[in-house]
């Protein structure tokens, strides 16, 4: 037991097991497991309500689980939280600013209540608005900043403390789509430095090119290997838009492979995409006309969907 | 209840090196320190900058304060006097004990449904500089109205008779009520979900130890009263003789003693007559403490002692507000004496009669409430339990506010979210 948990210390720079909380009689995260690698990406995905936000102030060290275990780097919230609020940047889901100070100050101040001198954060301050291409509202107070400007501005206060563990908490609500593809480059980049990072979203098809790795939550419980192999699944999944679907299937049926019938047209599984190239070299020599042909969308939405189904 | 209890283990912690000046820590610290609380302070300062329209308002303020001194002092027949000083004090003790904890109640609870108190806690900062930092922001603005009143304070000083000692005493004395007012005012803004509430709940807390207090001494009078009898004596007529009834009858009529040369005034009878008037004398010294537990009798408690009698000789002013309520407070706390709670003869006809005949009237040269009340105003001074119940209001409040302020939180304020 002592040796177990000591493994997943030194190997995971965020770990928790069978972390509950509830509120009241509302059980809001009943059983989640988890555990994110220095240098991935990791998303934390489910339905409004399944527990995302809370299982992320559990990691934070905000709020106390009632059972389970929580490793930050190293560290249990319960008893070293200041090491951990040193390790952790943490984005909110809520937007909060300091209405009257400028974004400069913001990040300065909040530079400061990491011990860093007020020059040192300063520079860090300056160098971050520069990051999330914030920099000529440097010296505008923040009630002046958009929604997505001010999703910016916290992502660049979850970055003062150079923090060695990222949670974020819906950072793509509200951004114009160049902003996402900025936050989904500087994500990468930040992972490349070799930090941990969680992000919860909605925006699915955003997270598909981000992540390494998926957590499914549904009803307060983190869905394990099976949910694993229903990604792996969908990754091998391929959809074939003909001019004459009655061809395809007969095709199909004769060739014994198996196929998904569904109303956009038909699904196969290939191996890998030299196997896709090869099925669809097979398909041109049976003469089916063959208008489409690709991944059938994003894995981890169609995952997301099936969990959605079986959730009903 | 062993899983959760596991010390972390001692392997050391992965990932890159934390940056620059920051080392690493053990713990969960709770303590206010002397840099993160003058941080806390310095934001909500910043955050609460007055914008051009509020410096107006201030500038007003000021013309309208030094408009006051200058007519006063227009007014002034050059005499001493201490009251003006002491409604420049009561003034700063008001105007400080409805801005500060308004500022403060509204601190935690509003800045938590802003979103911008969680992050700050996400931040080295711990509990206790959250909470000691803007109970401070939150004072200085009180401290800002009493510098505003600097002007006025000094003039109405130099005519008050007090001695700056004194003064400084008071002064002091006040700003500790107010400090108390405004940690009470953050303690609620850590209990209660919605900022309406949490500073109707400061205000009521200050209302109650103006208000209640006094109120509350009044109320529990009749439960400290012992019952008195006063009775009256008068002439026993049927036992006169002849000559007594003649020369009693000739003093009554017209006031006439002449008869009384002959008759012997020392042999006139009166007698108790039935019955007599009940009432209650209550026993205030023992409720007394309540008036104490009072934060304006705490600062009249504080104030210079003055001599009702001989304040001229003493190179003192009139008594004003403060003397009175020391000397009033004082007369409570002595309670009655032994002759006003015994059965007592208001009234004894025969008294009256020999007095007026053998012109010594000694007995109703009765100066006892000039020396009562030269006794009160002298009496030694009370502080001590009114500063007892700031001190531990003001630490109470702060414990409730860092306890609530603690994270990993335990248990959230009713109906909210972190944030």
């Amino acid at each position: 037991m002592v040796a177990t948990t000591t493994a997943a210390v030194t190997t995971a720079a965020v770990s928790a097991r069978g972390v509950a909380r509830s509120f009241g009689s509302v059980q809001a995260v009943a059983n989640a497991t988890l555990e994110v690698q220095p240098g991935t990406v990791t998303a934390l995905i489910g339905p409004n309500g399944c527990g995302k936000t809370t299982l992320m102030l559990m990691l934070a060290g905000l709020l106390r689980p009632d059972a389970g275990e929580i490793r930050v780097a190293g560290a249990d919230p319960r008893h070293d939280a200041a090491a951990v609020r040193d390790a952790i940047g943490w984005m909110p889901d809520q937007l909060g600013s300091w209405d009257n100070l400028t974004c400069l100050q913001t990040l300065t101040l909040m530079g400061r209540g990491f011990r860093l001198s007020t020059h040192e954060a300063r520079e860090r301050g300056a160098a971050l608005l520069g990051t999330v291409h914030l920099a000529e509202f440097a010296d505008r107070p923040t009630r002046v900043l958009s929604r997505g400007q001010k999703q910016r501005l916290s992502i660049a206060r979850a970055l003062m403390n150079d923090p060695a563990v990222l949670l974020m908490d819906e950072p793509a609500n509200g951004l114009d789509p160049r902003s996402r593809v900025e936050l989904r480059t500087l994500v990468r980049e930040l992972a490349a430095e070799g930090k941990a990072v969680l992000v919860s979203s909605h925006v699915l098809a955003e997270l598909d090119e981000m992540v390494d790795d998926a957590v499914f939550m549904s009803k307060g419980r983190t869905l394990g290997d099976e949910i694993a192999a229903k990604v792996a699944d969908a990754k091998t999944r391929y959809r074939i838009g003909t001019l004459d679907d009655d061809l395809l299937r007969a095709v199909l049926t004769e060739g014994q492979i198996a196929f998904d019938d569904e109303p956009a047209g038909m699904v196969i599984r290939v191996g890998s995409e030299a196997d896709a190239a090869q099925a669809l070299a097979w398909l041109m020599s049976k003469n089916v006309p063959v208008h489409r042909f690709g991944p059938a969308g994003s894995a981890l939405e169609q995952t997301y969907m099936t969990m959605e189904e079986e959730r009903r | 209840m062993t899983v959760l209890d596991d010390t972390p283990a001692a392997a050391p912690a992965p990932g890159p090196a934390p940056a620059s000046s920051r080392r690493p820590v053990k713990g969960n610290p709770w303590l206010p320190t002397l840099r993160g609380t003058l941080l806390v302070t310095q934001i909500e300062l910043m955050r609460r900058r007055p914008t051009a329209k509020g410096w107006i308002f201030y500038g007003l303020l000021f013309a309208g304060i030094m408009a006051i001194g200058m007519f006063a002092a227009a007014q002034s027949d050059g005499s001493k006097n201490s009251m003006l000083l002491e409604l420049v004090l009561v003034m700063v003790l008001g105007a400080g004990l409805l801005v500060a904890p308004s500022l403060s109640a509204t601190s935690l609870n509003g800045d938590s449904s802003e979103g911008v108190l969680a992050p700050l806690q996400m931040t080295r900062l711990t509990a206790g500089d959250l909470a000691v930092g803007k109970l401070l922001a939150s004072w200085l603005f009180a401290l800002a109205v009493l510098l505003t009143t600097t002007p006025l304070l000094v003039y109405a000083f130099s005519r008050s008779g007090w001695h700056w000692d004194e003064l400084l005493l008071v002064v002091a004395v006040i700003l500790l009520v107010v400090l108390t007012a405004t940690a009470v005012g953050l303690a609620w803004s850590a209990l209660a979900a919605r900022a309406v509430a949490s500073v109707s709940l400061a205000h009521l807390t200050t209302g109650f130890l103006l208000l209640g207090t006094l109120l509350l001494f009044f109320f529990t009078q009749p439960l400290i009263s012992v019952t008195v009898t006063e009775t009256s004596r008068s002439f026993d007529w049927d036992q006169f003789t002849v000559e007594q009834e003649a020369a009693v009858d000739a003093w009554y009529m017209n006031g006439d003693v002449a008869a009384f040369d002959e008759v012997d005034v020392h042999d006139i009878t009166c007698s108790v007559q039935d019955g007599g008037w009940e009432h209650g004398v209550a026993r205030t010294e023992r409720t007394a403490w309540l008036l104490l537990a009072n934060p304006v009798v705490l600062i009249g408690e504080s104030s210079p002692i003055v001599n009702y009698l001989t304040w001229d000789e003493d190179g003192r002013a009139a008594p004003g507000l403060f003397a009175e309520m020391h000397r009033a407070v004082s007369d409570a706390r002595i309670g009655p004496s032994e002759e006003e709670l015994q059965d007592s003869v208001s009234w004894d006809e025969c008294a009256d009669l020999v007095a007026s005949v053998t012109g010594d009237y000694s007995a109703y040269e009765d100066n006892g409430w000039e020396q009562e009340q030269e006794a009160n105003s002298v009496y030694p001074r009370a502080p001590w339990l009114g500063l007892g119940v700031q001190a531990a209001l003001l630490l109470g409040s702060m414990w409730i506010v860092i306890a609530r302020l603690r994270v990993p939180y335990k248990k959230l304020r009713q109906g909210t979210r972190v944030a």
